[in-house]
């Protein structure tokens, strides 16, 4: 991976009891947050969770109900050359599809005050140099999204805030931009990126802020949140009943399917083994069943009641 | 409100490398080779015939021979500096680097004034390229000519300026690029003759501070009524002064962009 940076320092993003009403729908509810430098943090919530408006406030580019945004402690219009301090990638579609791609970076460099020799590096970072000279109403979806990360990366910004930015790209291409941020995160740079798909961001994000119907649900590092997805054990006995009166006494919630399946959330191997075991159940199959992160990600997305993780306070 | 010449040189280039702004020339050296043509068409006792023109009032026809183009075509040059940037999106990138959106606009009415010259100068060039030749074919004098450089070239350049600045106006007030044309062009060619006839002939009401018939002031005369310059003899109707033509234009052109800025180009960019 080819180094980006040059001088680029990470600053705090922070989002403070942020609200967007349109008319009588609130897009964004008293939603508070904080991005931290040197790390990748997703920016997740299902479609229409309020992610992009978030994003779009935080830049200047829509106004806030109430509530206010900082980047580096001050409002994206109060910062001096701001594409020197924060790039953005905001959909695949801000382009004028006559103009080619290197007069779009040039177009972008004379109006923040880029060097233009800046454009050829981030042409080749992004992998876009052969078809530089091409009118972008010509390039595919992913190309575009190559062009707009060029675009943000062209001021070597310490700030990057990218909404939705793996859309289009193939699976290379999402491997790809996964190995680029988590560099440019290991440079030191803030790196904030939206999606709808905590799946695919798992491999890429530190960090998790997750939205849904313009509420906070959770925030903090990814691993406390894959700590949290609790794990059930699936056990096939012919003492089914027996074995549920066993661990209703013990506490555990549990559910039976089938002839003789049981399933007993939140047990695992070690703490029903001994269970079965001192108890003396017959067992023909004992199985952890984990909950994967995506439903995890749907159990919390659903769900109405905003969690904050503890350690996300202390995250490095 | 802040001037910032790399904003205006980012929207001059952003004309360079899109084609609308291109079209526009293109559009103006036709209009201007239709008018040259049309200055040569004189008529004498109901016989039309091609000639090169000889009286003052022809060689003003001649040498504004840009006229209709400016008309036409400045204003939809201004209308496409504003507009072009919600229908491709553009202004997003626009905003993410330079945040402070009257400055943009500032820069984008310098950019369309700079750019509509450049389509005026386009338009003299035509007329030396093609109306010289054809006035020394038609046995005319050029010295004649060139005398009415003075009394026209000004008045017309000012005029391509002035009708980009209300052009871009109208582009803030609608955004839609072709609503935007269509008002523009409507304005113009529909509905200030129709305003004018209702108003001037009916009620007897002012309307020379209408745009056209400011634009006619400041270029001196020279549509198709006839030149003169200011307040000429030659014109159907009295004109305003030059300099008051120009402020009713410029009043046009910042006053539709500045209640433009307060009602649109302040609203979320989505």
């Amino acid at each position: 991976m080819p180094t980006v940076s040059r001088t680029a320092r990470g600053a705090i993003v922070e989002v403070r009891g942020l609200t967007k009403r349109f008319g009588s729908v609130t897009a964004v509810d008293d939603l508070s947050f904080t991005v931290e430098p040197g790390r990748v943090t997703g920016f997740l919530g299902p479609n229409g969770a309020g992610k992009t408006t978030t994003l779009r406030i935080l830049l200047d580019l829509a106004s806030a109900t109430s509530g206010s945004c900082s980047i580096g402690g001050r409002r994206y219009r109060d910062i001096p050359e701001p594409a020197h301090q924060v790039g953005a990638v905001l959909e695949a579609t801000n382009f004028h599809p006559s103009r080619r791609a290197r007069a779009h970076l040039e177009m972008l460099a004379i109006e923040s005050g880029i060097e233009l020799s800046r454009i050829d590096p981030v042409l080749e970072l992004v992998g876009l140099t052969a078809d530089a000279n091409r009118k972008v109403g010509g390039y595919s979806l992913g190309m575009r999204q190559r062009l707009q990360l060029a675009g943000a990366l062209l001021g070597d910004p310490g700030v990057l805030i990218l909404d939705e930015p793996s859309n289009g790209l193939d699976p290379q291409g999402i491997a790809w931009m996964r190995d680029l941020l988590r560099h440019l995160a290991a440079e030191g740079r803030t790196v904030l990126i939206s999606s709808h798909l905590l799946a695919e961001m798992a491999q890429t994000v530190d960090d998790v802020v997750i939205v849904s119907r313009g509420r906070l649900r959770v925030q903090g590092p990814l691993s406390l949140l894959t700590s949290q997805s609790h794990s059930s054990m699936r056990v096939r006995t012919p003492e089914r009943d027996r074995l549920a009166a066993i661990a209703h006494a013990a506490g555990y919630a549990h559910r039976p399917e089938g002839e003789d399946i049981l399933f007993v959330d939140g047990a695992t191997p070690e703490t029903l083994g001994p269970l079965i075991a001192s108890n003396r159940v017959v067992v023909y199959e004992l199985v952890q069943v984990s909950q994967d992160l995506e439903s995890l990600f749907l159990e919390l997305t659903t769900s109405m009641t905003a969690r904050r993780a503890p350690a996300a306070v202390a995250a490095p | 409100m802040t001037f910032s010449p790399r904003l205006v040189r980012a929207e001059l280039f952003k004309f360079r490398t899109t084609p609308g702004a291109w079209v526009c020339i293109g559009v103006v050296l036709l209009l201007t080779g239709l008018g040259i043509t049309t200055s040569f068409i004189n008529g004498s006792n109901g016989v039309v015939h091609f000639s090169a023109p000889t009286t003052v009032v022809g060689l003003r026809r001649l040498m504004g021979a840009g006229y209709t183009a400016a008309i036409v075509m400045a204003p939809v040059l201004g209308v496409l500096s504003i507009t072009t940037e919600y229908r491709h999106r553009v202004l997003t990138s626009t905003l993410l680097a330079h945040p402070r959106r009257a400055d943009v606009l500032g820069a984008k009415v310098l950019a369309s004034a700079l750019w509509a010259l450049f389509m005026g100068v386009a338009s003299f060039v035509m007329i030396g390229a093609m109306g010289i030749p054809l006035l020394l074919t038609e046995g005319g004098s050029v010295s004649a000519l060139l005398h009415q450089v003075g009394p026209v070239l000004p008045g017309m350049l000012a005029a391509y300026v002035l009708l980009a600045v209300y052009g871009m106006g109208i582009g803030t007030l609608v955004r839609n690029q072709i609503a935007g044309v269509i008002i523009a062009l409507g304005l113009t060619l529909v509905l200030e003759p129709i305003i004018v006839a209702i108003f001037s002939s009916l009620a007897h009401m002012d309307v020379n501070f209408l745009p056209t018939r400011a634009t006619e002031a400041i270029a001196g005369g020279v549509a198709a009524r006839g030149p003169g310059g200011a307040g000429a003899a030659t014109t159907a109707h009295v004109l305003l002064s030059w300099w008051l033509g120009a402020i009713a234009l410029v009043i046009w052109g910042i006053g539709t962009a500045v209640i433009g800025y307060f009602t649109t180009f302040r609203r979320d960019v989505t």
